[in-house]
């Protein structure tokens, strides 16, 4: 068991200094885009200002306010301290708001396509690559090119297809938006409505694009699963079909619970083309707005929240898997 | 006289390959064991050894494909038997198991007692889990075996502990006959001594009533089996108890056999290694008379135009060849001088 817990001790250390690098990184890279934001949002204050010392003046004051004028370094330590209380400044695109504001509106719309999303599509995924392993013939022959088609179809041309396709020929869905644009947020049925129909595209474009990727892999596996010793021993024994079938599947789903642990990490990046297509107000709109208006602290933040969401997730895949498979666990305590 | 325990007539299995041709592995074989009798099959590779393994199960799944003939075991016939029958009442029960490969066939994600109570669940389902862990125990602990070894998963074991443990698993429900295909050959030599005192604790202590036992390694049968059985291109070619079949083989091939056996005392390296050349037929056109003539050097044009029967001699001893014993020893002897 000691082994097993220094391993642990080590995943962790490792996962401490990912950590900080990560923060480094993502608090110096977005500044090194050229422009200078504070000059944007100056420009933007002083219309129809005439006064050249006025416009200066209210320059120094905004210089001051973000913190420009300090050397490279002060400002990673104040943003440092401020981002482990949860504050990550004030937005320079959408000034004043805080940074911390725009985030926690956005996630929940990212969290909410997203994870259900994925997790159907790797559902559903994973049962067809394995009927088709199991049933062979026919559903295999039909199944195994339209996965191949759909995970090799990007991301933007699956959603382009289906916005095409069901919006704007068929006009069954809304194009864009996350609801209605004529509409308050409440808890009106009328609203709820809005939010499913404009639901639909993004999700599905999502689910689609997994289900291709997943199946395929399921498949293989299974079949390789299918063939291992094992199985003849089992049959050999006497143990039933339906024992066999369900040992093939547990052993053949492990190896699909990184993709799965994978593609909740990088859900957010993930959401970007879904999101920018169909406009859906979450993270990914609000990344790409950031990247585009230099808005460090706002991109800051994003892309430290992608940064956490993959460290974690890696970290649960090593755990649980020590957990579900004796394997892997023998493999950590011998490292 | 002994009760036989299973008597196989003249069976017949196929291999059916992906271009739809038929490949006969075992040909019309027929042999028969008494209680507390075992029996050692020896073959080069290709032979038709493992094939006759899993032929002798009754349970058939593509590629391999029953033909015809009779699998009598303790009074019935199972391959009159539908598979699920076969499956439920035979497989594990009257007729197990042990695989080649001992180092792949326990799942690596289920411990060694979940994987008993899901053998013993599938013949005898009003067993409670209880008693299946206290018969696992008693077994294991009169079989040698670590009780922990129970709760572990395969992994953890290394692959003479594994090998055992297979073992145990397929004799838990005493079966009549123990089929067992190189259960030793992987392993070093000490876990192999283990596994064959294990094989002979299992058949002292009456937990199975016989056994076939499968390999390629010849003087492990003379101290294993009290039968041993030449198999040539699916076919039997020579028949006889143990000691005959070691020191006095009949048949060319069983005669080449032997000659091939490497033993390690002085002087070996000076020794000229006998083999016997080319290799097994193919068994998609194998040839029309004796399957061995090509091969033999005591062949004659006719060995190749009929099919040969098996002859029986002595006590209790058959083998497949147009010469006769007296012919043939005296080829044996003037080779020598």
């Amino acid at each position: 068991m000691s082994g097993y817990r220094k391993y642990f001790t080590k995943k962790i250390l490792w996962f401490a200094v990912t950590f900080i690098v990560a923060v480094l990184l993502n608090f110096i890279l977005p500044r090194l885009m050229p422009g200078d934001p504070v000059a944007v949002i100056v420009s933007k204050n002083a219309q129809g200002m005439s006064e050249s010392t006025a416009v200066i003046e209210m320059y120094k004051q905004y210089a001051e306010e973000f913190g420009v004028n300090d050397p490279m370094i002060v400002q990673f330590f104040t943003y440092f301290k401020n981002a482990l209380r949860g504050d990550f400044g004030v937005s320079f695109s959408q000034y004043p708001r805080k940074v911390s504001n725009i985030i926690s509106e956005a996630v929940w719309w990212t969290v909410g396509l997203q994870l259900p999303a994925i997790i159907f599509g790797w559902l559903i995924g994973n049962i067809l690559g394995a009927l088709a392993a199991y049933l062979k013939k026919g559903f295999d022959k039909v199944l195994m090119p339209v996965s191949l088609f759909l995970s090799s179809i990007p991301a933007f041309g699956m959603a382009v297809i289906l916005l095409v396709l069901f919006a704007v020929k068929l006009e069954i869905a809304p194009t864009s938006g996350g609801y209605g644009f004529d509409m308050i947020p409440n808890f009106s049925w009328s609203f709820i409505r809005s939010i499913i129909s404009h639901y639909q595209l993004p999700f599905w474009s999502i689910v689609i694009y997994i289900i291709g990727g997943q199946a395929l892999g399921m498949r293989s596996m299974s079949i390789y699963e299918l063939n291992a010793d094992y199985v003849k021993y089992s049959r050999f024994l006497g143990i039933k079909d339906k024992k066999i079938v369900s040992y093939v599947f547990r052993n053949a789903m492990l190896p699909q619970i990184t993709g799965l642990a994978l593609s909740l990490g990088v859900m957010i990046g993930g959401a970007l083309v879904a999101e920018i297509i169909f406009s859906y107000p979450g993270l990914g709109t609000t990344l790409l707005a950031a990247i585009t208006m230099a808005d460090y602290p706002l991109l800051s933040a994003t892309t430290l929240i992608i940064t956490m969401m993959v460290l974690i997730t890696t970290f649960a895949i090593d755990f649980v898997y020590g957990v579900v498979d004796p394997r892997v666990k023998a493999a950590q305590i011998d490292s | 006289m002994r009760n036989t325990i299973l008597e196989v007539r003249d069976l017949r299995t196929k291999y059916i390959t992906r271009f739809r041709e038929d490949i006969y592995a075992v040909d019309g074989v027929s042999l028969k064991i008494e209680e507390g009798k075992s029996l050692g099959v020896a073959g080069e590779s290709g032979c038709g050894k493992s094939t006759l393994a899993l032929s002798l199960m009754g349970y058939y799944f593509p590629p391999l494909h029953y033909t015809s003939g009779d699998i009598i075991v303790n009074g019935r016939n199972i391959t009159a038997l539908d598979p699920d029958t076969t499956r439920k009442n035979v497989l594990g029960k009257e007729v197990a198991y042990i695989p080649q490969a001992a180092m792949n066939a326990l799942n690596p994600t289920r411990r060694i007692i979940k994987f008993i109570q899901d053998v013993i669940k599938a013949h005898i389902p009003e067993m409670s889990k209880q008693e299946v862990r206290e018969l696992a125990t008693e077994r294991f602990r009169i079989l040698g075996l670590p009780e922990k070894v129970l709760d572990q998963y395969a992994v953890e074991l290394s692959g003479g502990m594994k090998q055992r443990t297979v073992i145990a698993i397929s004799t838990i429900l005493s079966p009549k006959v123990l089929i067992a295909d190189e259960p030793s050959s992987a392993l070093d030599v000490t876990s192999q001594k283990m596994v064959i005192k294990m094989l002979r604790d299992l058949m002292e202590k009456g937990y199975i009533k016989s056994m076939i036992f499968i390999t390629h390694e010849l003087p492990l049968l003379y101290n294993v089996t009290d039968d041993i059985m030449v198999m040539y291109a699916g076919q039997i070619v020579e028949r006889g108890s143990a000691k005959d079949m070691v020191f006095d083989p009949k048949h060319p091939y069983s005669k080449g056999l032997m000659g091939s056996i490497i033993v390690p005392e002085p002087g070996t390296r000076e020794l000229e290694l006998v083999a016997i050349p080319g290799t097994p037929p193919n068994l998609k056109n194998p040839p029309k008379g004796c399957r061995f003539a090509p091969r033999c050097k005591y062949a004659e044009d006719e060995c190749l135009l009929h099919e040969i029967k098996m002859k029986t001699f002595g006590e209790g001893r058959e083998y497949r060849c147009k010469f006769s014993i007296d012919y043939l020893t005296e080829k044996y002897n003037n080779g020598k001088s």
